[in-house]
């Protein structure tokens, strides 16, 4: 602390963090009762007020790579104790969001994928592959007969898109970003004397993961908020019916592949019942995060492109998941298959832009909230 | 005039049930008063119906009226060209003082009037149709009457003193507040005359870029306003600007101030001499020459007229300030074995100022600023970050010397230039204090959301060179938790205004106390009064700071400050004319008379006036300036002769009431002469009686116009009749003083101390006289007060002289 910090505001910056939703972030006059009211910030050097200054001079290295950033779940009890509306939450918000385009890799993408002006390129990419690929394979047509969609876009090709993106390509992506980030929050928590730990031990560190998935499973920190409680049910049923549809997945890939028994599968099957339960909790979560979002809230924003992108994807995942199974069962091919053609559309955005995306955060935050525990700032409970 | 005095009891409020009436008419009027009445409600149509038929058909030409405290009613009890005297009964005794022997219990009326049949022997204090009557407040009643017929024998209505007045209305200063105050004159029907020093007006308004914003929405800044208002006045046939002028002296008084002028910087035969008033002890200079002998290195005294001089009514003071200017660097090294040490100035070494041609004032910077695009003094090129510094820092919170909420918005102002002029600009401000009052609030709203100013608190710790040609400005203890640095293009340092009246007397008066304002070093200069009620008030009748001379002020301040001043000119102009006293006794009529045959010019009264208002004449007797006097009676109080007096405040007036007061011999009943200023002690005790709160019966309280007007002698005279004690009640005096007239309190209080001594040696304990300081809203605190003085009196024992 004896050595001077040199500022060197970024304006720029400023600028982009306003255009993420961060407008509000210049009113913040210093009075801290933002970090005071906080349920789930440490009491040492608590968190968003610091965020805040660092926000309004513009200063990046205080903010991304700030592990507080993602410490923080958008609880908004300080936007809606905020005596200026600088709305603390919007801005931590909006510094996630440009964290995760900064440990994005290859970044332009990351950029694009918060960008406005380009969301029908994202979707124009699958449906330009697909097109190519059933074009080329001669499958550009309803099939006849009996409904069944290995007649109308091979498993063999589906999977050879699907496998290589999450087997190879979105690990590669995280695995970038999360380096990227393990060494900024390190050097940064050390830097003002938050991380009581100053080295980086891997071995180590995987154990805290194991103590932190708890907090995360049982969305414990989610739960300390106050004002933005209803939220919580929301979160739950779509993580965990996320968690549910990527088990069923696996598995039914394990029954192709390996016990030779290709679908489809009798309703009754438990992991039929699995995925049915999974589709219709993500559809009442996500439609309860929309009312949510929609309500009057005082000082909270109702959310930016950043947000609402990734609802609108997941409740377009679910509407043609949900309509391509039951035009299968009613049996009307020519509005089955093209629902199903969208449905692998949308899978294959939300598949490939994770890393780029609002849902990185579960990857970010959980890394986080592990590294908290193991530099000391937080205790493992 | 002969008197016919008439004395009228009202038996309303509560008196009738508390005293017996017909007890109190015959043991304190006098027989020779033949006219005395009583009625329910005096107050009502009917009772002042009394009062008037007795005055048309009797003769009566003075009347005195028991009953309600006269700071009530005083419209109603309101009789032309008669004298009138009020008995305080219902504050000053029914309502303060619950009879000692309650009445008999809640048995009954029946049983009551049964027991006062039966023992009226043995209760000799219960008289009369069975009502309770304590003996000690009946006496006190009777002591009341007894001093208002005393005093009302020795008045007499005042006359107004008849001076000729010229309304017109002088402004020093031609900046904002000037022009201001001179147009608001004019829009009232007077006429005024602007002297500027400066060859225009428009003061440092006129050089700005820009001003803080003055109207709704009070966030973005405006063009200056001064531009219109200048036209404003030049076009306004009651406006007369001189420009290139300034004052050589004012002499005279309220309404007929004579006016020297001249051409700034020179000198001239009507400057103020060296002041009269030398070092205390010290022997006056002998007195320079008058009119005739006159030159500008030896220019005429005080008293000399100058039949050039040009006469105005009342004097605007709006010469507002200078700018602050910070310790060169490169003055530091101290001449050694020079002249003697100034008083100390800040040092501010590490902030470079002097040394860096790049660290400049906020005035200099406003100059770069108003002449275009800001850019650095040193190789003019464009600045693209400036460090607004507000506080020097090293560990101290303290502003730079005279830096106020103006200080603040220019460092707000002058970021919003940076951003005007470059885009991508930078401006840091560094403070410990962001004084941003009121609707300015609004303006550094909107500053701090210009994403180009950057705000917080800190301690600077220097400002050095940062290799380059930019400078490194370091701080700590900063919002962002950290020590920082920036680097910048340049640093402007938040300096403050200094009040014109700091070294200069500014006004010249040719007053024996001295050309400027009194005691100005309690305000740091500013032409404050600490009129805590009275902004607009200085310590010489007539003349009205306005502007940045009272304190630092924004522009729109600024007008609005000089709107009240010039209402309190046009206010004495048209007291003056009537021979009414102006503030704070507005409307009275009285004026000190004195009787010169018998003054020893000793002086007391020259120097302990707190306005200013006796001169000194050729053979030094003082020299009376009525329209300069408040009629506070300090002058009064001075007078070891006695030759001071109102027509209806004298010696002998409130001396006859001391006298009035009937001391008994017998043991347990002391009496306490108590002087209460009108001001607030005498309120503060009519608020004690509606509030019920009780005192002492033994006291018998006199109001006076102020502590300072209290002669020794009325103490004097009370102890050597018997009368165990005086206790003063005033206002608070020191640097915080509350007194009306400023030095009332203070000097009765050096008084009392004297006359401590003088006690001693009549073998009179010292405890007998005390004072003690009361602010009107301290008025519970009374009751105790009183009842302590009490037991000092009862430990001192009854005064020996009971019964001389």
């Amino acid at each position: 602390m004896a050595d001077s910090y040199r500022v060197e505001p970024d304006l720029k910056f400023v600028r982009q963090l306003v255009a993420l939703g961060g407008e509000t972030l210049k009113k913040c006059y210093q009075c801290a009762t933002c970090s005071v009211v906080c349920p789930i910030s440490p009491d040492e050097r608590p968190f968003p007020r610091k965020e805040m200054i660092a926000a309004q001079w513009g200063l990046k290295d205080k903010l991304v790579g700030n592990m507080d950033v993602w410490l923080c779940h958008y609880c908004n009890d300080c936007s809606t104790y905020c005596p200026r509306g600088a709305r603390p939450g919007d801005v931590l918000n909006a510094v996630r969001a440009y964290s995760i385009m900064e440990y994005s890799w290859p970044r332009w993408l990351g950029r694009i994928v918060v960008d406005s002006r380009f969301w029908w390129l994202l979707l124009a990419i699958p449906v330009a592959i697909y097109l190519v690929l059933l074009g080329a394979t001669g499958h550009l047509h309803i099939p006849e007969g009996h409904i069944h969609f290995d007649k109308f876009f091979p498993t063999l090709y589906v999977d050879l898109i699907f496998v290589p993106l999450h087997m190879l390509w979105v690990p590669l992506v995280f695995g970038i970003g999360i380096s990227r980030l393990m060494k900024d929050m390190q050097k940064n928590a050390v830097a003002d004397g938050r991380a009581k730990r100053t080295g980086l031990n891997v071995p180590d560190f995987l154990r805290y993961i194991v103590c932190t998935l708890p907090v995360i499973l049982g969305q414990f920190k989610f739960r300390q908020c106050t004002t933005n409680k209803d939220r919580d049910i929301a979160h739950l049923l779509v993580m965990y019916s996320f968690i549910g549809l990527f088990t069923v997945t696996g598995l039914f890939f394990v029954a192709l592949y390996i016990l030779q028994a290709p679908g489809p599968y009798s309703q009754v099957n438990p992991v039929k019942i699995l995925a049915n339960v999974s589709a219709i909790a993500l559809f009442v979560g996500i439609l309860l995060m929309i009312r949510n979002r929609r309500k009057e809230k005082g000082n909270m924003s109702k959310g930016g492109y950043f947000d609402w992108s990734l609802i609108i994807l997941i409740l377009g995942l679910v509407v043609t998941g949900g309509l391509t199974e039951l035009t299968r069962l009613a049996d009307w091919r020519y509005v089955c298959y093209p629902m199903y053609f969208v449905h692998l559309v949308l899978v294959f955005s939300i598949s490939t832009y994770i890393p780029y995306c609002k849902l990185a955060h579960l990857v970010y935050r959980a890394v986080a909230m592990a590294y908290s525990r193991y530099s000391g700032r937080e205790p493992c409970e | 005039m002969e008197k016919k005095i008439a004395v009228y009891i009202c038996k309303g409020c509560g008196i009738e049930e508390a005293l017996d009436i017909e007890r109190l008419e015959k043991e304190a009027v006098p027989k020779k008063v033949e006219i005395r009445r009583d009625h329910p409600i005096l107050c009502s149509p009917e009772g002042i119906d009394l009062i008037r038929k007795d005055i048309e058909n009797e003769g009566v030409n003075t009347v005195i009226i028991a009953g309600c405290s006269r700071r009530v009613h005083y419209d109603v009890f309101k009789f032309p060209s008669v004298v009138v005297e009020r008995v305080n009964l219902r504050e000053g005794v029914v309502w303060s003082h619950k009879p000692q022997e309650q009445e008999a219990p809640a048995e009954g009326e029946a049983q009551q009037e049964a027991s006062a049949e039966g023992g009226a022997a043995q209760e000799a204090q219960t008289e009369g149709e069975g009502t309770h009557v304590d003996e000690l407040i009946q006496e006190m009643a009777e002591d009341y009457l007894r001093m208002g017929i005393a005093e009302a024998e020795k008045i007499e209505l005042p006359e107004p003193s008849k001076d000729i007045i010229d309304k017109k209305i002088i402004v020093l200063g031609g900046g904002v507040t000037g022009l201001s105050a001179a147009l608001d004159v004019a829009k009232a029907g007077y006429e005024a005359t602007v002297i500027e020093k400066a060859p225009q007006v428009g003061g440092f308004a006129a050089k700005m870029r820009k001003q803080t914003p003055w109207s709704y929405p009070y966030e973005s800044l405006q063009s200056p306003v001064v531009e219109q208002i200048i036209k404003e006045a030049e076009a306004h046939p009651k406006v007369t600007i001189r420009t290139g002028t300034e004052v050589a002296r004012i002499a005279g008084a309220p309404g007929m101030f004579d006016i020297t002028f001249k051409a700034p910087g020179t000198r001239s035969a009507w400057d103020i001499p060296a002041p009269l008033e030398a070092a205390e002890g010290a022997e006056a200079p002998a007195q320079p020459p008058g009119a005739d002998k006159a030159t500008p290195e030896n220019p005429a005294n005080i008293l000399a007229k100058n039949p050039d001089a040009e006469r105005f009514g009342a004097v605007i003071l709006a010469t507002g300030w200078k700018p602050y200017e910070p310790k060169k660097e490169a003055e530091q090294p101290k001449k050694e074995g020079g002249e003697e040490p100034k008083e100390e100035e800040p040092n501010y070494e590490h902030l470079g100022y002097g040394k860096f041609p790049d660290v400049i004032t906020n005035v200099a910077l406003e100059k770069i600023a108003a002449a275009g695009t800001i850019v650095r003094p040193s190789d003019g090129k464009p600045v693209s970050s400036v460090a607004f510094i507000q506080c020097p820092g090293q560990g101290s919170d303290e502003d730079f010397p005279y830096a106020s909420t103006v200080t603040s918005m220019v460092a707000l102002k002058q970021a919003k230039y940076v951003r005007e002029d470059n885009p991508d600009g930078m401006a840091y401000i560094f403070y410990q204090h962001m004084r941003t009052l009121g609707q300015n609030e609004y303006f550094y709203k909107s500053a701090q959301q210009d994403e180009g100013i950057f705000l917080t608190k800190a301690d600077i710790v220097g400002v050095s060179e940062n290799g380059g040609d930019t400078l490194t400005v370091e701080a700590k203890d900063t919002l962002l938790g950290e020590n920082i640095k920036v680097s910048v293009d340049m640093v402007v340092l938040g300096t403050g205004m200094v009040p014109t009246t700091k070294d200069d007397p500014v006004l010249n008066l040719a007053y024996r106390q001295g050309p400027g304002f009194k005691d100005l070093d309690l305000f740091d200069g500013y032409s404050d009064s600490n009129f805590i009620c009275f902004p607009y008030e200085s310590r010489r009748t007539g003349i009205y700071p306005a502007g940045c001379v009272r304190r630092s002020m924004s522009i729109a301040e600024c007008r609005d400050d000089a709107a009240g001043a010039a209402l309190k000119a046009i206010q004495c102009l048209e007291s003056a004319y009537q021979g009414l006293a102006v503030h704070p006794r507005s409307g009275d009529m009285s004026f000190p008379d004195f009787f010169f045959q018998r003054c020893t010019q000793c002086k007391r009264c020259t120097e302990e006036c707190a306005f200013g208002a006796l001169d000194d004449d050729e053979k030094g007797t003082p020299l009376p300036n009525p329209t300069r006097c408040r009629r506070c009676g300090i002058c009064m109080g001075a007078c070891p002769e006695r030759i001071i007096g109102f027509s209806d405040y004298n010696i002998d007036s409130i001396g006859s009431m001391v006298k009035a007061i009937v001391v008994p011999e017998e043991e347990g009943k002391p009496r306490v002469l108590v002087l209460a200023c009108e001001n607030d002690a005498y309120p503060a005790l009519d608020i004690c009686g509606l509030n019920r709160l009780n005192y002492s019966p033994f006291i018998r309280v006199i109001p006076v116009r102020c502590l300072g007007s209290v002669n020794v002698v009325w103490i004097k005279d009370a102890l050597s009749k018997g009368i165990d004690g005086a206790l003063l009640i005033g206002c608070k005096y020191g640097d915080d003083y509350q007194c009306h007239f400023i030095k009332g309190s203070e000097l009765a209080n050096i008084r009392m101390e004297k006359i401590g001594e003088a006690l001693l040696s009549l073998a009179l304990e010292k405890e007998r006289v005390q004072q003690v300081q009361i602010a009107i809203d301290e008025y519970d605190k009374l009751p105790g007060i009183i009842s302590d003085f009490m037991a000092t009196i009862e430990e001192v024992g009854p005064n020996p002289f009971k019964g001389f």
